[in-house]
């Protein structure tokens, strides 16, 4: 079997085309739906209804709520703390796209989310295909690569900071051995967003490797040998084999993990308290408002901004990468 | 395309909006056209009850965690009636006053007493979030005349006092007494930086320290131990409400910065607190906070010692600013918390009390009568400090009246310390921004 006639073989259910009904199916009635929805329905609507309204209610008071308020927000000017405040319209959306904060802070959330997506995925799937190895310490191994994951953001901040410190930090002590200056990681603007994206990725590869191992784990065993023995080398086997099979784990952590970086915030806050060339777009929102300026109506415009951004990436995503993805 | 809204989209939506959550959750402002001053006219405390308990709001400046609970202890002993709970409102000024302006804008939880840094307590009472205590001083009989001029008066505005000076600190130069033997100086902080520069070369040679001097963290109020610098070429911030940042003594002042780092190589720049480089040995000298000094004292194990900041070619003393924090009392609380706050902050500022505080931090003490005897006899490095008061000059108005002037200046010294960046642009960059912050934000609320 070839790799084409696998392709061929599997492909998508949701693909085919359903088989016409042999017998047309009657029109239904008003009668007929009023039983139906005054029968089994109606009970399984209100078990429905018991079942999410908790959470609609938690949902609707402290996301959507807010989320309203919040774009409200965004048209006023109002200092935070000030029990005054006056209406500007779309001043406020005026004033990012206007000034120079748009080109910086959108130029670094758009190089801190691709780098640390792209970087936690790539290295991921490399790690996992090492730790989808029967070798001897691949449990440990496991464990010891996802466990950065679950570590507290801060205190993953705290501890790189001291590897970072360009006076007593491990890497500059490693780079004095060498005969080297350590760089200004914490505060030169360009090194600190390479900082930050360091760790990041550092402490997600482990959640993209442990997923990828999942979905290399699952792949159909009988395929792989089927194709070694159509002669496919490892490099063939992985590109037209197992990527593909993979995609709707690919498509699953660059939906996640993408989301995931827009909405950084710990170790930026942590590393880089000023924001001083990490300002992705949710960290610009915390320092105008929370920081020193106190402009909550501009956070408020640029937390809107966030948001229309992950939608439309979200949706981008589903209307278009969902294409690519094969569900085997 | 599946349009369907399913579980996981349905949850990623939720996700999507949790960020606007903590802002939009904050009580919200009124867009009526009210004035956000206090009236001060209806702060008549004339037959209030003090309430029975208060928070007050503390960072614990100059880890002063201990000091100040044994200051409550003995507020307890003595007024029974208070109880005043001592509250971790942040790990710096920064974060006490996010959360101070957040519990405003939330119109609850707010407490009798706060810690207010000389950088946010103008926006305070800008915002209307403090109220004057003159009349609280007036009714408990707070000895206004007995504090340190210079700094009780920096919490004047419009003839009325906003706060109480707490933790009240200066820069101070601090120096390897080791590093300077072995380098042939003399046991003493140099007189100019000019004077600082020729011994540097020799301290670098000797010391086997990183640095003959590390410019302190760029994140941790570079705009404010800058001045230093600014003033002794002559230049500034500002000067009034002028943007000066820009002027040829300023750029001279942050150009020979730059040169003592990237021309000269005897500099550095701390990546996080100066103070614990120096302690750590990594430099022979740093300028660093007054309430630093017993952690330096401890930590270090060499020689400390500690001298008035240099001064420069245009201006060789009169170069070193105030700075540290103050008490307030916040308007949003009933006039019984503002009593007892009022009633805690005179005894917290008490004679005794600010000698022990000072005593445990290394701040300044507050109170004229505050016998230091016994303080100066266990810590004689704080009698440099005292004395450096009486050569302070007042922070330029663009450092501490302008909301982000401080982060905004910290970036700028970023760029030409860390970056080696073009002095002058920076600093017309800088002063455009800073114009922008003072229009905006500023003027409209300055009285005529």
């Amino acid at each position: 079997m070839t790799t084409r006639q696998i392709h061929s073989s599997s492909a998508a259910p949701a693909d085919r085309p359903e088989p016409e009904p042999s017998v047309p199916a009657p029109a239904a009635r008003p009668g007929q739906d009023r039983k139906r929805w005054s029968g089994r329905s109606r009970r399984d609507f209100l078990v429905f209804l018991a079942m999410a309204s908790p959470n609609l209610v938690l949902i609707g008071t402290f996301t959507y709520w807010p989320l309203i308020n919040n774009i409200y927000y965004s048209t006023l000017d109002w200092t935070l703390g000030s029990a005054s405040a006056t209406v500007v319209g779309l001043q406020n959306y005026v004033t990012f796209f206007a000034g120079e904060d748009a080109s910086k802070v959108l130029g670094t959330t758009a190089i801190f989310t691709l780098v640390t997506v792209g970087g936690s995925m790539v290295l991921g799937l490399l790690v996992a295909l090492a730790l989808n190895s029967k070798v001897r310490g691949t449990t440990f191994a496991r464990s010891a690569v996802f466990a950065p994951y679950v570590l507290s953001g801060v205190g993953v901040g705290l501890v790189w900071l001291f590897i970072f410190d360009p006076g007593y930090g491990v890497l500059a002590w490693i780079l004095r051995g060498l005969g080297q200056q350590s760089p200004q990681w914490i505060n030169d603007p360009e090194l600190s967003l390479v900082m930050v994206i360091t760790v990041y990725v550092w402490k997600n590869l482990g959640y993209c490797a442990v997923v990828y191992l999942a979905g290399l784990q699952s792949l159909p065993r009988d395929v792989m040998e089927a194709a070694a023995l159509d002669g496919a080398n490892n490099a063939r086997r992985f590109f037209t084999i197992s990527m593909p099979l993979l995609s709707p784990t690919t498509f699953f952590l660059l939906i996640t993990t993408m989301l995931s970086s827009l909405q950084a915030f710990d170790l930026i806050r942590i590393m880089t308290p000023l924001g001083n060339g990490t300002s992705t777009l949710i960290y610009e929102a915390y320092l105008q408002a929370f920081g020193a300026y106190n402009r909550a109506g501009y956070s408020a415009a640029i937390s809107v901004i966030l948001f229309a951004i992950l939608l439309i990436v979200t949706v981008l995503q589903l209307r278009f990468v969902e294409r690519k993805v094969h569900y085997s | 395309m599946r349009t369907n809204l399913d579980r996981r989209h349905f949850l990623g939506l939720a996700g999507l909006g949790a960020g606007a959550a903590a802002l939009a959750a904050c009580g919200g402002p009124s867009t009526a056209g009210t004035a956000d001053a206090v009236d001060t006219a209806t702060i008549d405390f004339s037959g209030v009850k003090p309430a029975s308990s208060i928070d007050f709001w503390t960072n614990h400046p100059g880890k002063s965690q201990d000091v100040e609970k044994a200051i409550i202890e003995k507020f307890h002993a003595k007024f029974p009636d208070i109880k005043v709970n001592l509250v971790t409102a942040g790990a710096n000024y920064e974060e006490i006053a996010q959360k101070f302006q957040t519990s405003q804008a939330a119109k609850t939880g707010l407490p009798g007493l706060v810690v207010l840094s000389d950088v946010w307590w103008f926006r305070y009472y800008s915002n209307g979030s403090i109220i004057p205590i003159d009349g609280l001083v007036k009714q408990l009989d707070i000895k206004i005349d007995d504090f340190q001029k210079s700094l009780v008066d920096d919490y004047k505005y419009e003839d009325k006092q906003w706060a109480l000076p707490y933790g009240r600190s200066t820069p101070l130069f601090y120096y390897n007494k080791d590093h300077f033997k072995a380098a042939g100086l003399p046991d003493r902080a140099p007189a100019t930086w000019q004077e600082f520069a020729e011994w540097a070369s020799k301290l670098k040679a000797t010391s086997g320290a990183q640095y003959a001097y590390i410019y302190p963290a760029l994140a941790g109020y570079a705009g404010w131990t800058l001045q230093n610098n600014l003033w002794g070429w002559g230049g500034s911030w500002s000067r009034d409400w002028d943007i000066t940042c820009d002027s040829p003594q300023s750029v001279a002042a942050l150009q020979w910065a730059q040169d003592s780092i990237y021309k000269d190589g005897w500099a550095g720049v701390s990546s996080k607190e100066a103070a614990d480089d120096f302690a750590a040995g990594i430099t022979s000298s740093t300028i660093s906070s007054t309430g630093s000094l017993l952690g330096v004292l401890k930590a270090a194990k060499f020689n400390v010692g500690v001298g008035f900041l240099p001064g420069g070619p245009e201006a060789p003393s009169g170069v070193c600013p105030t700075g540290g924090a103050g008490l307030g009392i916040p308007s949003g609380i009933s006039k019984e918390e503002q009593l007892a706050a009022a009633t805690f902050l005179k005894f917290m500022t008490e004679p005794e009390n600010t000698a022990a505080f000072s005593a445990a931090t290394g701040y300044m003490p507050t109170r004229l009568s505050a016998d230091m005897s016994a303080v100066l006899a266990a810590t004689p490095q704080i009698k440099t400090a005292m004395d450096q008061l009486a050569a302070t000059k007042v922070q330029d108005n663009a450092r501490v009246f302008l909301p982000g002037a401080d982060q905004e200046m910290a970036k700028s010294a970023a760029k030409i310390l860390t970056q080696q960046g073009d002095v002058q642009t920076t600093m017309t960059e800088l002063k455009k921004t800073l114009e922008g912050i003072y229009t905006k934000d500023v003027k409209p609320k300055l009285k005529a």
